[in-house]
């Protein structure tokens, strides 16, 4: 894996013999694609989601273990209850946080990496099509 | 000469291409926490008052040391950073493990 992110990275002349054969595999031409299509790369939605959401949760079973623990009464924890239904400072309140924050952790995610590919594409929409028109605004100089 | 990628190749660069880089959304995730109460901390003491951020203060209970001063905002900032980081390097890991399986 780092050798292939090596020969997509690197534009310098190959320093191994086995350098020298993934150059001859991914030629220089395609380098700079390749690194545009890394920079540009969409974020996996789903994956994005789930990760979110697993980390989400297992902030929420945490927060939850610590209160049932530590039972700090400053903090009314249980108004979360407003939001994850089912929600109270017990083991099995803990594991409906963990359902509830994964699910809203999921769609925080999925949210997050659609709205950042919609900005990416948007983007590169906006500067191709002024690429697009600054090769044709002297159109009337030719006529 | 072959100028095309294997299929494995394709499937191996692709991965890469997909990978997060778990350091930066662990800096990106601690700096946007540790600023976001580093801020909120600094709004309340520059309003003053008697008994500034009473709510806020709260916060002291999961980060010991924690309080609505110029001191705390500084403390607060290094809890909230180093919280920020580890969620957000967690993130990167399970999202690029889950590239991986693709």
């Amino acid at each position: 894996m780092t050798v292939i992110r090596n020969s997509v990275l690197s534009s310098a002349k190959p320093s191994s013999p086995h350098q020298s054969r993934l150059r001859m595999v991914a030629p220089s031409d395609d380098s700079v694609n390749r690194v545009l299509e890394r920079a540009f790369a969409p974020l996996h939605k789903r994956a994005l989601g789930v990760a979110v959401g697993a980390t989400v949760a297992m902030v929420v079973f945490a927060v939850t273990v610590f209160h049932i623990i530590a039972r700090p009464i400053d903090i009314p924890i249980d108004l979360v209850s407003q939001y994850f239904y089912g929600y109270d400072t017990t083991w099995r309140g803990a594991l409906i946080g963990v359902w509830w924050g994964f699910i809203s952790g999921f769609v925080a995610g999925w949210f997050l990496a659609f709205l950042r590919n919609f900005m990416v594409a948007t983007w590169i929409f906006v500067v191709r099509t002024k690429a697009s028109l600054a090769q044709t605004q002297d159109f009337l100089d030719h006529i | 000469m072959a100028n095309q990628l294997t299929v494995e190749e394709e499937q191996a660069l692709r991965r890469t291409i997909l990978r997060a880089s778990e350091q930066g959304w662990g800096i990106a995730m601690g700096l946007l926490l540790g600023v976001g109460l580093f801020l909120a901390t600094i709004i309340l003491v520059l309003k003053g008052g008697p008994n500034p951020g009473p709510h806020l203060g709260l916060v002291r209970i999961y980060f010991p040391g924690y309080s609505v001063t110029w001191i705390g905002s500084i403390i607060g900032f290094i809890y909230a950073f180093v919280v920020g980081y580890a969620i957000g390097r967690t993130i990167a890991t399970i999202y690029n493990r889950l590239i991986q399986r693709r």
